[in-house]
């Protein structure tokens, strides 16, 4: 038998309080690892070293590096990748996606009523005040029929497996998620550094994203449009996903366009290439709602184009994600998911949402100041991680601080029981060895008129720094391959 | 293609072509210097002002003593110099970086590791003793990315406005040369030596051109002011003459051009008339009045550079 | 009996610095409905430059002008011609029981419907300090109520042009008690929201022969739903009734959604701009 005492994994503790997802409570592995750890085993430490180095020389050759932000000056850094991947089998995977179609096309479906009919508002199951205050709810998308009836063309669903096993949903992601560029490089690092293993799995390719994508986009072009000519548009070459907006780009063959590019005619969107005009008529757009267009919203974004909301309006373009998606991806909206899921789908839910405390409910606010240590806190609006308090992690005074911010503003603030996300062996490299570190899984999905997509696979992030539950990359988060497997086993 | 992103294709071409020139005219003067035949010639002073004069940041006033370390910085690491090697590798990235999804993975990536090699290079080290090698690297990785570019990328549009914008610089960077050597040559003349023709400074300007084996296999002689000039800008064969850049300049526009007889003001047709007076032009003329001549020349490729700016980068 | 109105629009703008990339986008033709039709637009710009129509995202017709060239000086020119029929605003039955449309104020139903009329916005907050005193009288039908408060905004405030500008808020308003049209309108539909019924900016032209308040601008005034009745229009600056001399031009929650002129342009330095409005019945 195979034990973790071989020397690639002879540092690995186990900690009791955490799912692993490789080793079982006695520390033994599980079916599904067993043939990789027994690969990964031939390895020594020294080895593996190396070809972690040449890993992460080869991502940063090929410019696949993103912009920190930090106090001085803008940094060029890679997103640290873990060799070990992240198995996920056929079975469990099947629940998944299921369950990631599930509720895209549910919040595509809300999308259409609050912009239109309002039912589900009129019959109190959402409360009005919810979407009406929200800043995230665009006016301007008020009866507004979006091309093929689809607004969130792409969702990025972030999912975790808690300490009892199950998944839970966190989070779906449906104004701009990114990174899925990371998917498909992490596949590609992999297969270079350790092609051998793919020799004992049969996993799911997930190369064939851009194609899918492209054909969504398709599916959704303006009426009387035969072949469409479809465009991503990017903030430009300083924004941190540049790199995943010139892939998609390359990848599906379509132009990568800035808004400088584009112009509007009579309410035809057209770009500006060196043999004149060509009109565009689907928008795989990578720019936040307000900037899209400075005659509509931020007159002094200079990342849009003047004009184009009213194309969009007209049906001569269109925009994916529709503009006005971040009301949906609301953390507050997102507590009323398995309600939302009920009422347009008549299904129940077949991933689980975290429960979810409102402050602004006065008896849930209640609960949320008097429990602060056993709780997350988080601001509804803001995303990226930034502003979330983990109540275990806070000082007595952090604490009080938390407190008087909720009670301040308490519509800003949810608050939700501390989910363990479970753990992965993940190569650490200032301890030179393997550590038990959180992930959570991005999943892709994909709606069109008519169409439809699940990328097999997914984005597994890592908390790197021990302990950590945030797993960003601008937070200092890697990844890891994950593999969808193809036999149920 | 959107008219943007060729432009900065053409810009990347420009910028890789330039760190070249640069890089070379650093090394090669500077190391032919030091057993340069004359005194002057062998002056350290003498080659750091040919070095400032040829980025086009000349000092005149002799009474200052330049500073090697100094100059040298400038020319290649220095960051707050525009015509600094590593401003070059900087702005061809960029430029690279925003037409990332139309050219290949393989030539970004080598565009990539460029970049990273100037921007990692010890500062310490380049002035004190890595000028050689600092410099055939860069001109070493310059032909890579020329490699890259020919081998890599489909031959169409995007191909010929690389290599539209790679010709265009090194036309431009040629006469540089030829001007800064020139007026080395004119400094040089001495009272036992008055004669400007024969001066040590051509073959200088030769390798600077990375010519000078071409011309000797060429001329089979000691190079002279007439025959160095002669080869560098009419001799349509030489690779790094400025004709032989006009021509390939010419033949990628038309790639570009969807007229077939393109309008007197247009780029194509500036292009050709410039190629047709210098196939008629004899380098007698040319040698009688190099400076009006250098001074012309740099005023067309300006004016190609506009109109192919009106045409096709418009956005 | 129908009144033919011209309207003339415009503007004119300096830039100390040489603008090269301009568009504009206008919100002033007049809106084709129920008591007015427009006959002809004109538009005319001193640069020549293109210029096209569009609609805004509630649907009212837009201007664009896009130079080609870079200049320092532009001028705009619009001529509207419309018919407008004469109309009482009192032509509905007072309900007989006010209750019951208070009830439709709280139902549900209604307040989705009418959601975005009924939320503050930026321009239409009172600060919680404000201390109004306008009371409302739930033993009254809506419309009186509406009335009432009305007078009591325009009683309230002074008009006085030059004090506040597009960007004032109620806040400085409440403080000095002074503005202009805008000011009123926006005082106006923050009292009225927070009284449950929804109310709507709108812009537009006043034909000024009965020696009304609104300078030669563009004017603004509101809208108020009442249950059963409709859209009802109110001019807290001149304390009336919205009749025959109004020339509704668009809608919105506020001011920012009716701004007659939007302009995106990079320059740097001094720039003026002078507007005028002439509004003529035949």
């Amino acid at each position: 038998m195979i034990t973790a005492t071989n020397p690639i994994f002879s540092c690995y503790e186990h900690d009791q309080a955490h799912y692993d997802e490789v080793f079982n409570a006695k520390g033994e592995i599980k079916k599904m690892y067993e043939t990789l750890f027994e690969l990964y085993c031939g390895h020594s430490i020294e080895d593996y070293i190396l070809l972690n180095n040449k890993a992460k020389s080869s991502f940063f050759n090929q410019g696949i590096t993103f912009q920190v932000y930090g106090e001085k000056e803008t940094k060029e850094k890679i997103f640290p990748f873990d060799l070990f991947p992240r198995i996920i089998g056929a079975e469990e995977w099947d629940h998944i996606e299921k369950g990631a179609l599930q509720r895209s096309k549910a919040l595509n479906l809300f999308l259409w009523d609050i912009y239109h009919d309002k039912k589900i508002l009129k019959q109190g199951i959402v409360p009005v005040d919810l979407i009406g205050s929200s800043a995230n709810y665009l006016q301007a998308m008020i009866g507004v029929d979006p091309p093929g009836g689809v607004y969130n063309h792409v969702s990025g669903t972030d999912i975790i497996k808690h300490s009892d096993g199950e998944y839970y949903v966190l989070e779906d992601n449906i104004r701009c998620p990114s990174g899925v560029s990371y998917v498909v490089c992490n596949r590609t690092a992999l297969k270079r550094a350790l092609f051998g293993v793919f020799n004992h799995y049969r996993a799911h390719t997930v190369t064939n994203y851009a194609e899918n994508l492209l054909e969504i986009l398709q599916s959704v072009k303006p009426r009387g449009v035969d072949i469409p000519t479809c465009v991503v548009i990017t903030p430009g070459m300083y924004n941190s996903a540049y790199y995943e907006h010139s892939y998609l780009a390359k990848a599906m063959g379509v132009e990568l366009v800035e808004g400088r590019d584009l112009y509007v005619e009579n309410d035809f969107v057209y770009m500006k290439t060196i043999n004149g005009p060509k009109k565009v008529d689907v928008i795989y757009r990578r720019v936040d709602d307000l900037f899209i267009d400075p005659l509509e919203f931020r007159a002094d974004s200079s990342l849009g184009v003047p004009g184009l909301f009213s194309a969009y309006r007209k049906g001569n373009v269109c925009l994916a994600n529709a503009p006005g998606t971040g009301v949906a991806d609301d953390k507050a909206v997102y507590t009323y998911m398995p309600e939302i899921i009920k009422y347009y789908l008549d299904e129940e839910p077949i991933l689980n949402n975290v429960h979810t405390y409102h402050c602004s409910r006065p008896e849930e606010l209640k609960y949320v100041l008097e429990h602060i240590s056993e709780l997350v806190v988080k601001p509804v609006d803001e995303s990226g991680g930034y502003g979330i308090s983990i109540g275990n992690k806070l000082s007595k005074q952090e604490i009080a601080e938390v407190r008087e911010q909720i009670k301040k503003e308490p519509r800003k603030y949810i608050a939700q029981p501390i989910m363990s996300l479970s753990v992965h062996p993940t190569y650490i490299d200032e301890s030179q060895s393997f550590e038990q570190r959180h992930v959570d899984l991005r999943t892709f999905t994909l709606l069109g008129h008519n169409e439809e997509f699940v990328l097999k696979g997914g984005l597994s992030r890592v908390a790197l720094q021990k302990g950590n539950l945030v797993v960003n990359s601008s937070q200092g988060g890697g990844s890891k391959d994950t593999w969808v497997l193809k036999d149920k086993q | 293609m959107l008219a943007r992103v060729a432009n900065n294709l053409y810009w990347m071409g420009r910028y890789i072509e330039r760190s070249e020139h640069v890089a070379r005219y650093m090394h090669v003067n500077y190391f032919s210097s030091l057993d340069a035949p004359n005194e002057l010639s062998q002056d350290r002073q003498f080659v750091l002002r040919s070095m400032k004069f040829m980025v086009g940041d000349p000092v005149t006033d002799l009474e200052i003593q330049l500073d090697e370390a100094e100059v040298l910085h400038d020319l290649g690491l220095n960051p707050e110099k525009g015509y600094s090697i590593i401003n070059n590798v900087k702005f061809s990235r960029e430029n690279a970086n925003s037409a990332r999804d139309l050219i290949s993975t393989e030539l970004y990536e080598a565009i990539n590791k460029f970049y990273h090699f100037v921007l990692n290079y010890d500062k310490e080290l380049y002035v004190k003793r890595g000028l050689y090698d600092f410099c055939m690297n860069i001109t070493e990785m310059t032909t890579i990315l020329r490699g890259k570019i020919r081998a890599t990328l489909l031959h169409d549009e995007v191909y010929a406005i690389i290599m539209m914008g790679m010709n265009l610089e090194r036309a431009t960077q040629i006469i540089r040369i030829i001007n800064a050597k020139y007026n080395d040559a004119l400094l040089a003349r001495n009272g036992y030596d008055p004669d400007v023709s024969k001066s040590f400074e051509w073959v200088t300007l030769l390798k600077c051109a990375e010519s000078y084996d071409m011309m000797r296999r060429y001329y089979k002689k000691a190079p002279s002011s007439l025959s160095t000039l002669e080869f560098l800008i009419l001799n349509g064969n030489c690779p790094r003459s400025v004709m032989n850049s006009l021509d390939q300049v010419n033949k990628h526009i038309q790639v570009l051009e969807k007229s077939k007889n393109p309008g007197k003001e247009s780029a194509a047709f500036f292009i050709e008339k410039i190629r047709a007076e210098l196939k008629f032009k004899h380098i007698e003329e040319i040698e009688g009045n190099i400076r009006e001549f250098i001074e012309t020349k740099l005023e067309d490729l300006v004016m190609v550079a506009d109109k192919l700016e009106k045409e096709f980068f418009n956005y | 009996m129908a009144l033919d109105y011209t309207v003339t629009y415009s503007a004119e703008n300096h830039y100390e610095n040489l603008v090269k990339d301009a568009i504009w986008q206008f919100l002033i033709i007049p809106e084709d409905n129920d008591n007015q039709r427009v006959t002809d637009v004109q538009f005319n710009n001193s640069l020549d430059a293109p210029v096209s129509y569009s609609e805004n995202s509630k649907g009212f017709r837009t201007i664009r002008v896009t130079p080609v060239k870079p200049f320092n000086d532009i001028s705009f020119t619009a001529n509207f011609r419309l018919v407008k029929d004469e109309m009482n605003p009192f032509d509905f039955v007072p309900p007989e029981d006010p209750g019951k449309d208070y009830l439709t104020l709280d139902s549900l139903e209604f307040r989705v419907d009418h959601d975005s009329y009924l939320r503050p916005t930026s321009y239409t907050t009172v600060p919680g300090s404000a201390e109004l005193t306008f009371q409302w009288d739930n033993e009254k039908d809506i419309f009186t109520n509406i009335q009432a408060l009305n007078s009591w905004v325009y009683e309230y405030l002074k008009f006085t042009p030059g004090i506040t500008t597009v960007e004032t808020t109620l806040q400085d308003v409440l403080g000095h008690r002074k503005g202009v049209c805008q000011d009123f309108t926006h005082l106006f539909l923050a009292l009225v929201r927070k009284h449950k019924v929804p109310a709507r900016y709108v812009s537009g032209y006043l034909h000024q022969g009965s020696g009304y308040f609104g300078d030669s601008q563009m004017h603004a005034w509101a809208e108020v739903y009442i249950p059963r009745v409709g859209w009802i229009g109110f001019d807290p600056t001149n304390n009336l009734l919205v009749g025959s001399d109004h020339i509704k031009v668009a809608h919105g929650r506020d001011y920012s959604e009716c701004s007659p002129l939007t302009g995106v342009l990079y320059t740097l330095g001094e720039n003026r701009t002078s507007h005028a409005v002439g509004v003529a019945c035949q």
